[in-house]
């Protein structure tokens, strides 16, 4: 038998320095927003027969331009959007063009675009997300109603989990922003919504456990209660994370250049999910209940 | 039992009948899709899977703020009346349906926006260039037979949002509407002002309605008798409560995009999608027997299911949300895993196999409930408060766990109950558990008494 709960400290511990690393590089603007976050540069242009988006991504990766979305629209219009250009660099890119395909391009166009992804659809999320959290809290505590005021804790200590996923991969992410310049797109945003689905759902089977152990045997403590019921549904938590992780796999080494992001994010999420909800959240509980136990050992004096 | 049965076959037959690409046949049988008509109430439903921008591409629009139409002495900017616009045409398109659109500022006047797949233009049209300015105005004392605005002008923009909707007189629709509030003290104290006096509703300046006020109200509800069919109406109550343009706008370009994305990334996408699945059913089989072979055939259930109902709603697939719905898949599984690992866990105490599925779908139901009804809450906030990529985030994830509920609870389940009628699927091996009965004395419900300290 694996005493979870008596080794808490390592677990914390290693959940840490998961943590802390991808938490300083996000203080330090790690986090690089795509282009749907930015806006940028939409030029317009106008060819007499549209090229294919490959051939216009050669010519925008040569000037340095990789972060270009490429989009054919009838009539010969080539639209791409980037970062923002000056105007030195619109007459570059208009050069770049015309010196591949001379005559065949009639009209450059360049035009300021706001970004498609609003910040307020951001804050819109992170609202809704606690507001869920709150919900989630409360749900849980329903779930614990028998147990009175100590049904809370098992709601936080689920959201405490549920952070502890999205920071890993929020600072995963803006790791790697700040080494190999990988930008977050909206695909990332449904990916972390994701993680936080999966990392509650995660939980409360554990939960669940716990409530159902502590009900049959009544009058039992609690940190060995929570050792067996980690124990119980450890297979599914593996299983349950394998089948998911086989899924993401498949995507990330198959799934084309455009998932792969998606794909690490999630992979890193589920695995972060499924260690937090064996090895964090059913702990932050036992301490909660021990520091309660300490205060309360020292209001009443024992009796003689 | 008997009738669930027979409503999970008839469920799986639906579905597998939406699921047929290119319908051969339809319902009734003269139109695409399904085509009801009970009275006043019409569906006419093409089904068919509704792809994104990057995956199909679709129709751009480039939109033009007529500034020069704005109201001498109006102060915004450009910018803040853009950004306005912007949001208005964003919530009117979310609420027709999640198409996940693009709407962008493009320059200082203009707004370009991306509809998926060949959206009606005329519609897309309407949507977004109708200003829809809603405005009450009231007999001029002066000129018999006018109207005037009162002072200041009560609007569209007094208006609540969430009182505003269709029902049926007879057959005709009537639009209603609700002042909440000062606004709500206004609309009654005209109802005092003009009784026996006809109040005209305005539409971006043209009449739409001017009823006689025949008695004082009593709150700040009204309604709209126009001559509207039952599509205008529907315009009309997604334009009020999205708010009106606070300038004109004008198309000024109009052109299909193509897919953002080749077909070989799509093409890839299924590949990888369908690799997952065979490994997610490989895994399964392995490691639960025969267990493992109906959860399988439950998530084939599950992803036909889905499916059907991602072409019924219509929910748009980006490249996203097909990865999403094979994620999806692989977390249905689970609701799978927890009642199978509860079997196990049952037929280890030594119970009967028919007494271990009943006790299995008994213990596991808890967990399976609140952890969906968690992520049901979860995806319940995001589609009430988010927009755009969010929603329709939402939904899908909604949909996927309400199915994954019911293939888990309810098809899982069945399975295992005709299993066991088999003999020959009776043996305890094809469970993944010893032949003989265990040893019993460690009951898996108490807690080990080494443990306790």
């Amino acid at each position: 038998m694996i005493r979870f709960v008596e080794r808490k400290w390592i677990y914390f511990l290693v959940s840490g320095l998961m943590i802390v690393p991808g938490v300083i590089f996000l203080l330090l603007g790690g986090l690089r927003p795509g282009i749907e976050f930015r806006g940028g540069t939409l030029i317009d242009v106008r060819f007499d027969t549209a090229p294919t988006v490959a051939e216009v991504r050669e010519v925008m990766s040569g000037l340095g331009r990789e972060e270009a979305q490429i989009i054919v629209a009838e009539g010969g219009r080539v639209e791409i959007r980037t970062f923002e250009m000056t105007p030195a660099e619109q007459a570059a890119t208009e050069a770049a063009l015309k010196a591949k395909y001379g005559e065949r391009v009639i009209d450059v166009n360049p035009q300021v675009v706001s970004p498609s992804f609003s910040g307020e659809l951001i804050q819109n999320a992170i609202r809704s997300i606690a507001l869920a959290s709150l919900l989630i809290v409360l749900l849980i505590a329903y779930a614990f109603r028998d147990f009175g005021w100590s049904a809370f804790r098992y709601g936080i200590a689920a959201i405490l989990a549920l952070l502890h996923d999205a920071l890993l991969v929020l600072g995963l992410f803006a790791m790697l922003g700040f080494f190999f310049e990988v930008e977050i797109d909206s695909l990332f945003v449904t990916a972390v919504l994701t993680i936080i689905g999966f990392s509650v759902h995660d939980t409360i089977v554990v939960f669940d456990r716990i409530r159902e152990n502590l009900r049959l045997n009544p009058g039992e403590a609690l940190n060995p209660v929570i050792n067996f019921s980690i124990m119980q549904t450890m297979t599914r938590s593996i299983v349950t994370g394998i089948t998911v992780v086989f899924m993401l796999l498949a995507l990330y080494l198959f799934g084309g250049f455009s998932m792969r992001n998606f794909a690490l994010a999630l992979l890193v999420g589920v695995i972060s999910g499924t260690y937090s909800s064996i090895f964090n959240a059913s702990q932050i509980v036992s301490l909660w209940q021990e520091i309660e136990d300490r205060i309360r050992h020292r209001a009443t004096p024992a009796p003689a | 039992m008997r009738l669930t049965s027979w409503l999970v076959v008839l469920i799986a037959v639906l579905a597998v009948f939406v699921d047929i690409p290119k319908h051969q046949f339809s319902f009734p049988f003269n139109c695409p899709g399904i085509c009801l008509r009970i009275g006043d109430f019409q569906v006419n439903q093409e089904i068919k899977t509704h792809l994104g921008l990057d995956l199909q591409g679709g129709t751009q629009l480039i939109l033009r703020l007529q500034f020069e139409k704005l109201p001498p002495g109006s102060n915004a900017t450009q910018s803040e009346l853009q950004t306005q616009a912007i949001n208005v045409i964003d919530r009117r398109i979310n609420a027709v349906g999640v198409s996940e659109p693009v709407i962008q500022g493009l320059g200082t006047d203009k707004i370009l926006l991306e509809l998926p797949g060949v959206t009606d233009i005329q519609q897309a049209n309407e949507l977004a260039t109708k200003q829809a300015f809603l405005e009450i105005k009231v007999p001029n004392k002066e000129k018999p037979g006018e109207y005037v605005s009162l002072q200041p002008p009560l609007t569209g923009a007094d208006l609540n949002p969430n009182g505003v909707y269709v029902t049926f007189e007879g057959t005709r629709p009537v639009v209603h509407f609700s002042f909440p509030g000062a606004a709500g003290n206004r609309w009654v104290q005209i109802s005092k002002d003009f009784l026996n006096q006809p109040v005209q509703i305005t539409l971006d300046g043209q009449e739409i309605s001017a009823p006689v006020i025949q008695t004082v109200f009593s709150s700040g509800d009204g309604i709209i008798e126009g001559n509207f069919t039952t599509k205008t109406a529907n315009d009309l109550v997604i334009q009020l409560k999205s708010g009106s343009l606070p300038v004109p706008l004008e198309v000024i370009q109009s052109s299909r995009i193509e897919p953002t994305l080749g077909r070989d990334s799509v093409q890839q996408s299924v590949v990888a999608g369908l690799i997952g699945l065979l490994l997610v059913a490989f895994f399964m089989i392995a490691y639960y027997r025969l267990p493992g072979v109906l959860a399988v055939l439950a998530l084939l259930y599950y992803a036909a299911l889905t499916y059907a109902i991602f072409r019924l709603v219509p929910v748009t697939l980006t490249l996203a949300g097909v990865a999403g719905f094979l994620l999806s898949i692989g977390m249905a599984a689970d609701a799978n895993v927890l009642t199978f690992e509860r079997l196990k866990e049952e037929l280890r105490t030594g119970k009967s196999l028919r007494a271990a599925v009943e006790e299995g779908r008994k213990r596991a139901f808890p967990s399976i409930f609140y952890s969906n009804l968690a992520t049901i809450m979860t995806a319940g906030v995001l589609f009430w408060f988010g927009s755009g990529t969010v929603k329709g985030f939402a939904l899908t994830l909604a949909i996927g766990v309400f199915v994954s509920f019911f293939t888990a609870v309810i098809v899982t389940q069945m399975l295992l109950q005709w299993a066991i009628e088999f003999p020959a699927l009776r043996k305890r091996r094809l469970y993944g558990v010893e032949e003989r009965p265990a040893d019993t004395r460690g009951a898996t419900t108490a807690v080990p008494a080494t443990l306790s300290r």
